[in-house]
């Protein structure tokens, strides 16, 4: 513990020292003395031997590590003095350090929270999804499922050796009976080890046990905390009321924490594994089939457990050759792996985005320190001669890079989280797992951290020992201000810049593609206007409607109402979302055979959907209300149907059949409708894609339906008559639960939208600030590149140049740097952007306008960040210049 | 150094060892003695016999403390631990090894 009291008593220990030193050269002076010399000779010379006696002392401390520890505290007052003399250097340094480093940051905890991360469970990373796959080489993907029958399942999960343990579920909608009216939520019907399994602890009562699938057991289910939270104001006395839960009383034992979101239940109701147990059949009495989800066992590879149940998989086919493709594969991978999908490659395309951005901060910054460092040449050079050692020079130096770089740290982690909460907003949460939270972790700081470390070295390093190299001698007879910075350092900045430029590029490059590609999605005509159109999805309980006739009588008086609400301009029913949800049938057309099956959406509406969504017909007429009450068999259809079933023909009066109708009970079966009309193509599903054709039935022909879906058309912002609908419909009959709702607008935007709108914002702001930091790394350059020329341009001035020619050679000399940077990031770009491709809509990767226009606004924004140096120096007065010195 | 040889490698720690065995003694006391045994062959600078024995001092072979001297001065006095004897007698039987395996091989090439 020497050291410790060394460094404690540092002034006890240096007082010992000089004491020591000095007994020494007492010494030494009275052996001269003694000798005969004069004292005052024999303590010039004994001084003279001894070397100075700071020099000795400094040599003495060197030994001790503690002291290096001292001057190194030193070196760090004396980088934060350097640093507070020029606050306008630093603060842009910070600064720019701190975008790069927030940004890093932020993107950096996306990815990790949401690759790394995504689940809070046990032995997350050994969650592992079985699927199956048809190997019949015809392109669809019929006979590929990730789900299994109940007796397969428990084959699987009795016979594996590679797994821990294995849950099965499903998700169904259900009814839920609340307070005046009934809604609905997707429920998960999970097997009864499925809390168990994953091993999060409940936040209220508890999960379900492997009692609750018991026989006789009492029915019970568990609540998700988001829903607690909005339906239930997170009221803990909740826990243990019984509810009426489609129909029947079951027990509330608990509620999840928020990250918990197995199966993405809103609720969870345990499933019994034995046959006809409850929730083992769906409606209808089919079978339910199970999404299967196992841990493996630690050190089991995917490979093996692929391996284990492929020949399981071909063991249970021969028992059940129905249930199995003729040729299949089985996979069997990691849950984290595939919760994402392609959405992944777009974070890390963003990563990338904001790798590069760093790499901008560094270089500005990198450029700023070189100029601060050929202005301190001479400091520097009169260091070294008083025998500063190099390697203390560039320690010193890195250390004041390294004082920003953590500034820039602590800024950048404050960014970063309001860049979080921003980028959590914009996210789309569609393609990400449910319980995937992105916040900031301590491995984040970690990582801003090693970033500020990674910074200082990349923009401290090159400067530092560029400042100690060359001719020491020739800068003490310099000016001090750099007047003999070397055209090779010249050379180095301008290639910064250069690269600075080019990776600009890539970035606004990248950025104008998704935001053309994001405008061209959103521009698609749809053929109907989404805006003004209100949704409400009705959900009928299984015991109302028993006839046709209960839910005609229900529908006609609701569609009363709700248009005779002030500000509803028309309503329909119908049973699809356009664009984004329909129904499919494979039509039948008299007198044509065809190979493959044709294909056609349908839905099944009342008189007010053309006048609702806005259709324009182009031939014959619209279905008429008598029609609709009389449930005839007549149709509408569009254009497209028009062309592919009845090409070259008068579509009016011919006849189709839509064939899925035969196998719905109740729906009429071997019916064959006759086209009264037809109306321009509108969207209908992708919006990406063309129109597919599409039958407009009168919604009567469905005798009942479990769902049908309100629309209205209104004069007034939609969603503000949302309250008076639900009322309306609750007038009518309020057992009937009004589940989603919203414009179609909102659905379109949610399910069109949301990814490439945050594709385009992130890239946006990423790129926005490159242009930023490329615009401050261009004026700092050229503005230091003038300064350096004053005294030329003084001489050129006095020997006639005019105002314009010193303008000509500034601009030219910033934009040359300019043009080669965006040229090499045009070609980066070339071969960059096709990582983007499956980002893209409408529009190439390599598309000529985007990056013509790129080129265009970096030139530009170029010429801006050099002509305001550039005029400086062609306002240099030579009379000032001449004597500037 | 003035024309004189530098210490080899490690044998400046070695004699100071040494010097340090035959009785306590000051830094001045040090830098004398060297340069009269060797016969003013050694004349070590402060500048590398401070921080040795700082170094040595640090690393227990010497143990340094403040007494008076001759002429009532206080001085720093170094002296040889149980650590720096062990030291000293391996170092030197090291160094014998050394400079006569060195010998052997000059001879047998003259």
């Amino acid at each position: 513990m020497r050291w410790l009291r060394r460094l404690l008593h540092k002034s006890y220990v240096e007082a010992q020292l000089d004491n020591e030193l000095r007994f020494h050269l007492e010494q030494q002076i009275a052996d001269y003395v003694s000798a005969g010399m004069s004292p005052a000779e024999a303590r010039r010379v004994a001084l003279l031997e001894f070397g100075g006696l700071e020099r000795v002392k400094e040599e003495v401390r060197d030994t001790k590590w503690e002291m290096h520890l001292d001057s190194l505290v030193r070196d760090f007052r004396f980088a934060i003095r350097t640093l507070r003399k020029d606050p306008r250097f630093s603060l842009v340094a910070i600064l720019t350090l701190a975008f790069g480093i927030s940004a890093t940051t932020v993107m950096f905890s996306v990815v990790y929270n949401l690759r790394f991360d995504p689940f809070p469970y046990k032995g997350a990373d050994r969650l592992a999804t079985i699927s199956i796959h048809s190997l019949k080489q015809t392109g669809d993907t019929d006979g590929d499922r990730d789900s299994f029958t109940m007796p397969e399942f428990l084959d699987y999960r009795q016979q594996n050796h590679v797994f821990e343990d294995m849950i099965g579920s499903y998700n169904d909608m259900v009814l839920f009976k609340k307070g005046d009216g009934t809604t609905m939520f997707g429920a998960a019907v999970v097997t009864a080890n499925t809390f168990d399994f994953y091993g999060i602890p409940p936040l209220l009562g508890r999960g379900i046990t492997l009692d609750d699938a018991k026989p006789d057991a009492p029915p019970v289910f568990v609540l998700n905390y988001k829903i607690w939270k909005s339906d239930f104001n997170a009221d803990p006395s909740i826990v243990g009321k019984s509810f009426l839960v489609d129909g029947k009383q079951r027990t509330l034992v608990g509620v999840m924490p928020p990250r918990f979101q197995a199966s993405s239940g809103r609720l969870w109701i345990p499933l019994g594994l034995r046959p006809n147990a409850e929730g083992a059949n769906l409606v209808g009495n089919i079978p339910a089939r199970l999404w299967a989800v196992g841990r493996l066992k630690p050190g089991t590879s995917f490979q093996a457990a692929t391996a284990e149940f492929e020949a399981l998989a071909k063991n249970h086919s021969k028992v059940y050759p129905k249930d199995y493709p003729e040729q299949f594969s089985v996979s069997v991978r990691s849950l984290m792996e595939t919760s994402m999908g392609d959405f992944k490659f777009m974070l890390y395309a963003l990563f990338g985005a904001v790798a590069i951005l760093l790499l901008i901060a560094c270089s500005n910054v990198a450029n700023l320190l070189f100029a601060k460092a050929t202005v301190r040449e001479q400091e520097i050079a009169v260091r070294v001669s008083l025998g500063a050692p190099r390697s203390r020079l560039i320690r010193q130096l890195l250390l004041e890079s390294f004082v920003l770089a953590g500034m820039a740290c602590v800024v950048g982690c404050i960014l970063a989280y309001f860049g979080l909460e921003g980028i959590s907003a914009t996210i789309p949460s569609d393609p990400l797992p449910d319980e995937a939270v992105i916040g900031l972790r301590p491995v984040v700081f970690l990582f801003a951290l090693g970033i500020a470390l990674f910074t200082t070295v990349i923009c401290g390093l090159a400067p530092a020992l560029h400042t100690l190299r060359g001719n020491l001698h020739e800068r003490l007879m310099g000016s001090g201000k750099g007047v003999n910075a070397s055209f090779r350092q010249g050379a180095l900045r301008g290639a910064l810049v250069v690269a600075q430029v080019a990776l600009s590029v890539v970035l606004l490059a990248g950025t104008g593609l998704l935001t053309r590609s994001f405008m061209a999605l959103t521009h698609i005509d749809l053929g109907f206007d989404p805006k003004p159109i209100l949704f409400a999805e009705l959900h009928v309980p299984e015991d109302r409607h028993q006839t046709p006739e209960e839910e005609k009588e229900f529908l006609r008086q609701v569609l009363l109402r709700v248009k005779a609400l002030p500000g509803v301009n028309s309503a329909t029913v119908a049973l699809s979302l356009p664009p984004v949800w329909g129904i499919y049938s494979d039509a039948t057309v008299p007198g044509k055979t065809h190979a493959d099956p044709w294909f056609t959406r349908y839905d099944l509406c009342s008189e007010g959907f053309f006048e609702t969504l806005g259709l324009h017909l182009q031939r014959g007429r619209v279905l008429s209300e008598s029609e609709i009450a009389s449930r005839s068999h007549v149709a509408v259809v569009n254009e497209t149907l028009a062309k592919r079933f009845f090409p070259g023909e008068d579509p009016i009066g011919k006849r189709f059949k839509l064939n899925f109708l035969d196998e719905i009970p109740n729906a009429p079966h071997d019916a064959y409708f006759e086209v009264v009309g037809v109306v321009r193509d509108f969207g209908n599903w992708d919006v990406r894609k063309s129109p597919l054709p599409e039958a407009l039935l009168p919604y009567t022909i469905l005798a009942s339906a479990q769902k049908r879906i309100l629309l209205a058309r209104t004069a007034v912002p939609p969603t503000s008559l949302l309250p008076a609908v639900r009322r309306e419909v609750w007038a009518v009959d309020s057992n009937m639960a009004i589940t989603s709702t919203g414009t179609l607008q909102e659905l379109l935007s949610l399910f069109s939208y949301t990814q490439p709108r945050f594709d385009v914002i992130t890239s946006g702001a990423f790129a926005g600030i490159g242009l930023l930091l490329v615009v401050i790394g261009i004026f700092s350059l050229m503005a230091y590149v003038v300064s350096l020329h004053t005294h030329e341009i003084g001489i050129r001035m006095a020997l006639g140049a005019t105002k314009g020619s010193i303008l000509k050679i500034f601009l030219a000399k910033g934009l040359r740097l300019v043009a080669v940077g965006v040229a090499i990031g045009f070609l980066t770009s070339l071969a960059l952007t096709r990582f983007l491709a499956s980002q893209l809509w409408g529009i190439s990767a390599t598309d000529t306008l985007t990056l013509t226009s790129v080129m265009v606004i970096m030139v530009l924004f170029g010429a801006v960040a050099c002509l305001v140096p550039a005029r400086r120096a062609a306002d240099v007065d030579p009379n000032v210049a001449l004597r500037y010195e | 150094m003035d024309g004189k040889p530098e210490f080899l490698k490690g044998t400046l720690d070695l004699v100071i060892l040494k010097i340090v065995a035959l009785g306590p003694c000051h830094g001045y006391a040090i830098a004398q003695r060297l340069r009269q045994i060797s016969k003013d062959y050694f004349q070590v600078h402060q500048g590398s016999l401070y921080p040795a024995l700082h170094r040595l001092e640090d690393r227990g072979l010497l143990q340094a403390d403040w007494r008076d001297t001759d002429t009532g001065r206080e001085a720093k006095f170094y002296a040889l631990t149980k650590k720096g004897q062990k030291h000293l007698e391996t170092e030197r039987f090291e160094w014998e090894r050394l400079t006569e395996a060195v010998a052997l091989i000059l001879r047998a090439v003259e």
